[in-house]
């Protein structure tokens, strides 16, 4: 049996509230293997985000192990975090977080900043990632200047630019009216099944979740359908 | 690292605010090349207005103020002829009889001013060569000859002082015979006129020094013991030099107020600057985290946001240096001695540039270190 992308074992995630202890995930078990489009679902502090900022390194767990992709994770520095999500992580935000002083060329080309890369090679991989979300035709535009559809595009352009191993989206269609979020979740899968990459996906939209291979449920901290 | 051309970029983002920086730094860079350029100015007319060739014989006693000083009429001459070295011009020597009064001085039409009044003789233009008559003649008695400045200082307009103008000393009209330059001396803000003339104004039975000039400077020593050997005539004896390094000490609390007042504007704009950048950068947070999730470091976004702050206060000290050089290069600042003209020298320049730097790296730093410090997930949700 081939490894699994996402490995987490008695994952648990606590801070301090006051005096509180809040523990917004309990001991969760998961595995993921590669390719799959895994959905999160559940209400407001049921802990969904909070596994999506663990699984992408954007916060540290209290406990438990985490492996994604083989690598250990848990235990690195913040610097360190920093540097491993350039190489493996690509972020779709529910709000896009576009820089809106940069063109949609120059977001997408963002994270290949972080590498040793001629401009002529990063030119080549940024009209790629923007041919394959469908807008080549708007790589000079600003963020201002598209639609919320488009500007989710660019984001998704940008996290997959880098050719990371594990993309993860906090509600990417949550914004969007119905007919964009259609085609930002075709997109979705077209990566996943066509391209091979792993992705999680945080949502409240159950027609979303039905894009997905599979769907968690989450409650209080606690993983409640693991099929 | 993010590009440097983010940085520029982010400039133009909120104009208003980049106005408030630059102008911000501007001020600041002003104020300190103003009082830079006031305090070297101040420095340097006061080190050239002494020749280390000239002894000045004072009152004992007096060595602080020429003006208070008193000496014998007959020191001159005892001076001149039993100190060895001093300077002869064709038979002359170099020996100057001098009162310094300060006067108040009435001209047609009401005004009045203070001014240094400085009797001597013609053998006064050999102790003080520097002196060169550049229009009209030597005075004589009911006449004056006005440094070429001394307009400024009297806050008088250009032509209240020229050749055939007027003015009254203790009831007095006195004639303006001709006009000197003295270059970056105080001499230049004086008026001279015959040692007898201002005797009678003054109403003094002595005189305030004698001025020698010596070939050598080293033969000080020589005019020193004279002093001291001549304890009749209750003189000491001061290199020029030394006087007005003397002077330029007692001015020193001046000029430190020049620096206190820069300073604490400076220190309101830099908390002002500060402000601005805390705006600019708080409603940046969660632009800053994204970038952290992508993968950049926090040492190169803060490193992007020093590059904006520093590039907005350099703009600031770059206009400054235009205002500076436009506005306040040549500019007569008169004082209670004299006038200089204030120098935007390459290190009032310098100075200026990098007080812009250091602004902008220290008015980045705390907004800045503020901007990058929450954690990643709360910077993430920040609206």
């Amino acid at each position: 049996m081939s490894q699994p992308m996402i490995l987490c074992r008695g994952l648990t995630k606590t801070y301090q509230k006051g005096s509180t202890t809040v523990t917004p995930l309990e001991a969760l078990d998961l595995e993921v293997p590669e390719g799959q489009f895994l959905a999160l679902m559940g209400p407001s502090g049921s802990g969904k985000t909070t596994l999506l900022n663990l699984l992408s390194g954007i916060d540290s767990p209290t406990s438990g192990t985490l492996e994604i992709a083989g690598s250990e994770i848990g235990s690195l520095s913040r610097g360190q975090l920093t540097r491993w999500r350039a190489r493996n992580i690509g972020y779709i935000f529910q709000l896009y977080h576009l820089v809106p002083i940069l063109t949609a060329f120059e977001n997408v080309e963002l994270p290949l900043l972080l590498d040793s890369m001629s401009k002529s090679e990063r030119r080549e991989k940024v009209e790629s990632a923007l041919e394959l979300v469908g807008l080549s035709d708007r790589m000079h535009h600003r963020p201002t200047e598209l639609s919320g559809g488009q500007e989710q595009r660019v984001a998704i352009a940008r996290a997959l630019v880098a050719d990371p191993k594990l993309l993860v989206a906090d509600e990417p269609t949550g914004d969007l009216d119905r007919e964009s979020a259609t085609r930002i979740l075709e997109l979705l899968q077209a990566l996943a099944h066509e391209h091979g990459k792993t992705i999680v996906m945080v949502t409240h939209d159950p027609r979303a979740a039905d894009a997905a291979d599979r769907t968690l449920h989450l409650e209080k901290g606690l993983l409640i359908t693991q099929p | 690292m993010l590009p440097f051309s983010y940085a520029t970029r982010n400039l133009f983002r909120d104009k208003a605010r980049l106005l408030q920086t630059v102008g911000g730094s501007a001020m600041v860079v002003l104020l300190v090349m103003g009082a830079l350029a006031i305090n070297q100015g101040m420095k340097q007319v006061l080190a050239a207005s002494g020749s280390p060739h000239n002894v000045i014989l004072l009152g004992a006693g007096s060595e602080e103020s020429v003006q208070r000083s008193e000496v014998a009429e007959q020191a001159a001459g005892i001076a001149g002829s039993e100190i060895p070295g001093v300077t002869e011009v064709m038979g002359t020597r170099a020996v100057s009889t001098e009162i310094h009064y300060m006067g108040l001085a009435r001209f047609p039409g009401g005004s009045e001013a203070q001014a240094l009044f400085r009797g001597v003789t013609p053998t006064a233009l050999l102790t003080h060569p520097e002196v060169q008559l550049t229009e009209g003649r030597y005075p004589r008695t009911g006449e004056v000859m006005v440094g070429r400045l001394a307009w400024r200082q009297m806050k008088l307009s250009p032509t209240a002082l020229r050749p055939g103008a007027t003015l009254l000393l203790e009831d007095q009209e006195l004639t303006v015979s001709g006009i000197f330059a003295a270059p970056g001396t105080v001499m230049e803000s004086e008026v001279w006129l015959p040692i007898g003339d201002l005797r009678v104004m003054a109403q003094r039975d002595s005189v305030s020094c004698v001025v020698l000039r010596l070939d050598d400077p080293d033969d000080f020593a020589e005019a020193d013991l004279f002093a001291k050997r001549r304890l009749d005539l209750e003189l000491s004896a001061l290199r020029e030099s030394d006087y007005y390094a003397r002077l330029n000490s007692f001015f020193a609390p001046l000029r430190a107020m020049t620096w206190l007042t820069a300073g604490l504007i400076a220190i309101g704009a830099l908390f002002g600057g500060l402000n601005t950048l805390y705006a600019a950068f708080a409603s940046r947070i969660r632009e800053m985290a994204t970038l952290q999730a992508i993968g950049f470091g926090r040492g190169a976004l803060l490193t992007s946001l020093i590059q904006e702050s520093t590039l907005a206060c350099l703009t600031g000290a770059f206009v400054a240096s235009v205002v500076a050089l436009l506005a306040l290069d040549g500019l007569v600042v008169p004082f209670s001695i004299g006038t200089f003209a204030m120098k935007i020298s390459p290190s009032v320049a310098l100075t200026g540039i990098l007080t812009g730097c250091f602004l902008g790296l220290l008015g980045a730093l705390p907004p800045a270190i503020r901007c990058l410090k929450p954690a990643l997930p709360v910077a993430l949700r920040s609206s």
